[in-house]
């Protein structure tokens, strides 16, 4: 009986295990040998190119910082503008919990392009949002939306809410209200009892969110493509333009490893700073 | 790490190597692209790769139509979104002497020319395209790129020029114009390298059928200041269209047929002939090497050079048609589309343009490395 | 003033919802547009034509049906694989767990185009028959099968194993435990990975747009006609998809609602599962 159940786990394990393996580890390997070759398609060679990677840093270093700017404030936004609905939808929603979720996952199922096209009609020059922004100030009176950052850092709030929204929602819900209730019989206020109590018990969610959002929209393009303009590409952009127009792969490759790198730099030092309980396995009960 | 990953890192290592050695031995040369060798009367299966919405859908369109006349299983495939993009994707199995299935694809002259100088391509056979010879417009009988039509049938011409609100920006004429910064922020060129930077060397007084390398490159030059002054508003596709409905953009840079279907919707849209000139190009059929079924391939390219079967194309596309003997069946059936000079384009009407530029293969990596870093910021 | 305080989380919360469906409701609109030409974006004029017509594309048509017929064989796929990894994972201790741990989050934490790029690099240097449906398919299960191991897995965490015990105390074996008590109890969290998986393998674009050859997917056909106009019925089929997955997640809940009234096993939680993508560790 020992024997068998010390063999069981890798059997459940094998099939994803080894579907990941060849197709997501191995296919990095390969990635990585086309780094270091040279020339574009048609006439590639490898050459332990490492100049590829140097070219990658100091090329497109002003992209790379815009991604990371775009994708933070993104992320930023995002969180305030979710964690509200998560709030309301663990806590005050009731019978409505349901419809909310809904609301909040199926816009999915429009397609990613057909949403980002919908809002460059919504924030043409012309339009009543546009409009309502110049009234407001917040556009200058011959400004436009569309082909500036902020179109696309609104583009990316959009698509990756539901990233921020469900996680957050799912730390909420396991809150134990009763620990909130015992917080106000010891006089705390509702704003001290959210800071001290829901707060802290929800950061789980904050950083799993938080970590959704921010990996993806820094390697996205299709938003600064549809809605933004020449001094808005992403990194995203260039590395789909090397691969796609340019056809130089091996430049490609290379920056695709230097902007994982890069996130993963950012993300380990944030799980250090916010602690990583949250994210990996859970013990077996 | 324990047990479990041991035998994972294994496993991948092993994979790795496999793979280096797999990617060591290559792929075989691709070779000379050989003639199509026609058998008997066409038949069987067909798989054509094309560009969006560059021909009339449907049940009743020229697709079903020809599926009805010679009872060739068509299948029709909109998968051509980018001449270089396409290349990158089809290369790798050109270049073993396949083609993914494909009979017949549509690239642009450019992209023609390379692919044939790559041996790509199958020559054809002129005699199962007796209607291509009969029916082709001068104008295109003898182009640069392939001065016999040997391996290129063309399947729409076009221009490349302006396309203007003349409610917004009547006064633009030229290209020059475009920088113009009372149109700041409001103008759209083209992302595609080869139309774009030879109308603006047009505007530096180049002619770009002569233009060197650095030529190429001071017209880069020029476009880059336009972007970093916040002149142009961004680089499109062909959805420049949708600021040029929403006048998001007064001004463009764009091609002929987008712009008899916009004057369909908005008639304040119209094409404007720059009066440096504009640039001509035209997208051509061409048979790859592996291709199967080339007889039906060329059974193809000649059904849509029967004047009749090209029409109903040619009214659904709006642009410049190849073949002779559309314009007097258009002017009993589509009597504005026949006076129309971006669909039936009278010599005087392009004295001035210039076909598409060509770059050589030293100059191709540095000119599109430079443009592609003013696309991308 | 105090009534606006007091409302002001669900204020906001509301305003959220309605802007999440915005372009849910442009979409909508611009499906009854009637232009006269190919392009679809200024209103000209209702029409219900478009409605008619909604499957008259054939091109439209054979890509939206490689995308469902795409979505469902990866969801099937990576959801079996994945809840089979789920249930190693949580429920067994064993060595490399770590680092199975690490594989199953790093492809979440992978942008998608360096997903797409590797795995074209892989396919091209192989040589494999071709790009096409095959290696669609691949790519597709393959980044489904984090999230579906996640839901799962946070569902089977927060699972009362004493009703597995009292199970067992009642003469069922280890297999019909597993099929009679904790697979009907886990099968939420199995349902949401399911359909998570189908939302994003349906929504997928990027490593699509990478990896697809010949075949056409529903957000490639749409990234080719956004270049040339998109016809109506593209937003009539989005529409649609919408509509279909509201419906068909109202009914799910609905089942949900009934079983567990009839059941009564767990009176204190809410009917849906989170569909919640990431942890959601119990304290």
């Amino acid at each position: 009986m020992a024997e068998r159940r010390r063999i069981v786990p890798y059997f459940l394990l094998g099939p994803g295990t080894v579907w990941l393996l060849l197709f997501f580890v191995v296919p990095l390997f390969y990635m990585g040998y086309l780094s270091l070759e040279s020339g574009v398609v048609g006439s590639l060679g490898f050459s332990w190119n490492w100049g590829n990677y140097s070219d990658a840093l100091s090329l497109y270093d002003t992209q790379f910082a815009r991604s990371f700017l775009y994708s933070g404030l993104a992320t930023a936004i995002c969180l305030l503008v979710a964690y509200p609905l998560a709030y309301t939808i663990a806590f005050r929603a009731g019978r409505w919990r349901n419809a909310l979720l809904f609301a909040v996952v199926a816009p999915f199922f429009t397609t990613y392009l057909i949403r980002t096209l919908a809002w460059e009609t919504i924030l043409s020059d012309q339009s009543p949002v546009v409009d309502a922004l110049r009234f407001l100030g917040l556009v200058p009176e011959n400004g436009h939306v569309l082909a500036t950052g902020s179109a696309v850092i609104a583009g990316l709030v959009y698509n990756f809410l539901p990233f921020m929204v469900l996680p957050i929602y799912a730390s909420l819900e396991q809150i134990d209200e009763r620990l909130i209730e015992a917080a106000k019989d010891l006089y705390a206020s509702s704003r001290s009892a959210f800071l001290r109590v829901t707060l802290p018990l929800s950061a789980p969610g904050i950083v799993a969110g938080t970590l959704l959002t921010f990996i993806p929209a820094t390697g996205d393009y299709v938003n600064a493509q549809f809605l933004g303009s020449a001094g808005n590409q992403m990194i995203g952009n260039v590395i789909q333009s090397l691969y796609k127009t340019q056809l130089d792969y091996p430049a490609a490759a290379a920056l695709s490893f230097v902007l994982m790198a890069l996130i993963m730099v950012v993300v380990l030092i944030y799980i250090r700073f916010a602690g990583s309980e949250s994210l990996m396995g859970e013990e077996a009960r | 790490m324990g047990r479990g990953a041991l035998p994972a890192l294994a496993a991948a290592v092993a994979a790795l190597a496999l793979a280096v050695g797999l990617a060591a031995c290559g792929s075989g040369g691709g070779g000379e692209g050989g003639a199509v060798k026609l058998e008997g009367e066409p038949s069987g299966k067909l798989t054509i790769s094309n560009w969006p919405l560059y021909i009339d859908p449907g049940k009743e369109g020229t697709v079903a139509e020809f599926e009805k006349a010679t009872g060739i299983d068509v299948k029709y495939i909109e998968d051509v979104n980018d001449n270089a993009e396409f290349f990158g994707k089809m290369q790798p199995l050109l270049e073993q002497g396949e083609s993914g299935g494909r009979s017949v694809f549509v690239v642009t002259d450019w992209m023609a020319k390379k692919m044939h100088d790559l041996g790509y391509l199958q020559t054809l056979d002129k005699s199962g395209i007796p209607n291509v010879e009969k029916n082709l417009v001068p104008s295109l009988r003898h182009p640069g790129f392939d001065p016999e039509r040997e391996f290129s049938v063309p399947w729409q011409s076009g221009m490349g020029g302006l396309i203007v609100r003349t409610d917004l920006a009547p006064e633009v004429r030229s290209i020059c114009d475009l920088f113009d910064p009372r149109y700041k922020g409001k103008v759209d060129f083209l992302s595609e390298l080869r139309e774009t930077v030879p109308l603006v060397m047009t505007c530096l007084g180049i002619d770009p059928e002569e233009a060197t390398e650095a030529d190429w490159m001071k017209a880069i030059e020029k476009v880059k200041g336009a972007v970093d002054s916040g002149q142009i508003r961004r680089f499109t596709g062909n959805d420049y269209a949708r600021d040029l409905t929403s006048g998001d953009a007064v001004a463009v840079i764009g091609w002929s047929g987008d712009a008899v279907q916009l004057q369909a919707d908005n008639p304040n849209i119209e094409f404007r002939m720059p009066t440096q000139g504009c640039s001509l190009w035209s997208d051509n059929m061409v048979i790859p090497v592996g291709a199967p079924n080339p007889t039906a391939a060329e059974a193809w390219m000649n059904y849509v050079y029967v004047p009749q079967n090209q029409a109903k194309i040619a009214e659904y596309v709006n642009y410049v048609t190849p073949v002779e003997g559309v314009k007097p069946i258009f002017e009993r059936t589509e009597p504005e589309l026949a006076e129309s000079e971006l669909i039936f384009p009278s010599a005087e009407f392009t004295k001035k343009c210039f076909t598409q530029a060509q770059l050589s293969e030293e100059e191709e990596q540095p000119v599109t490395r430079a443009w592609n870093a003013v696309l991308n910021g | 003033m105090r009534w606006l305080r007091e409302h002001a989380v669900n204020i906001v919360a509301g305003l959220v919802v309605v802007y999440m469906l915005i372009p849910i409701a442009v979409i909508l609109v611009f499906s009854f547009n009637d232009p006269a030409g190919k392009y679809n974006f200024t209103w000209v004029g209702f029409t219900l034509s478009h409605w008619g017509n909604a499957f008259g594309i054939p091109e439209l048509n054979s890509a939206l049906l490689t995308s469902l017929k795409l979505a469902l064989l990866a969801t099937v796929i990576s959801t079996a694989i994945g809840t089979l990894m789920a249930i190693a994972l949580v429920r067994h201790r064993f060595h490399g767990r770590r680092a199975a741990n690490l594989l199953i989050v790093v492809p979440m934490a992978t942008p998608e185009i360096v997903m797409g790029a590797s795995l074209l690099s892989f396919f091209i240097i192989l040589g494999t028959p071709g790009l096409g449906f095959q290696t669609l398919l691949i790519a597709h299960v393959m980044f489904c099968i984090s999230f579906v191991v996640v839901v799962v897995r946070s569902r089977l965490i927060g699972f009362d194993r004493n009703l597995e015990e009292a199970a067992r105390d009642l003469g069922a074996n280890s297999f019909e435990t597993f099929r009679l008590v904790t697979l009907p109890l886990i099968m939420p969290g199995i349902l949401g990975g399911a359909l998570l998986a189908f939302a994003l393998s349906i929504d997928d674009f990027v490593i699509s747009n990478f990896n697809s050859g010949t075949t056409v997917t529903f957000p490639l056909y749409i990234y080719g006609a956004a270049q040339r106009g998109i016809p109506v019925e593209v937003n009539v089929i989005a529409t649609i998809l919408f509509g279909v997955t509201v419906l068909a997640m109202g009914a799910t809940v609905w089942q949900q609602r009934r079983a567990e009234r009839m059941s009564e096993v767990r009176p204190e939680q809410e009917a849906m599962p989170p569909v919640a993508v990431g942890a959601a560790e119990a304290a």
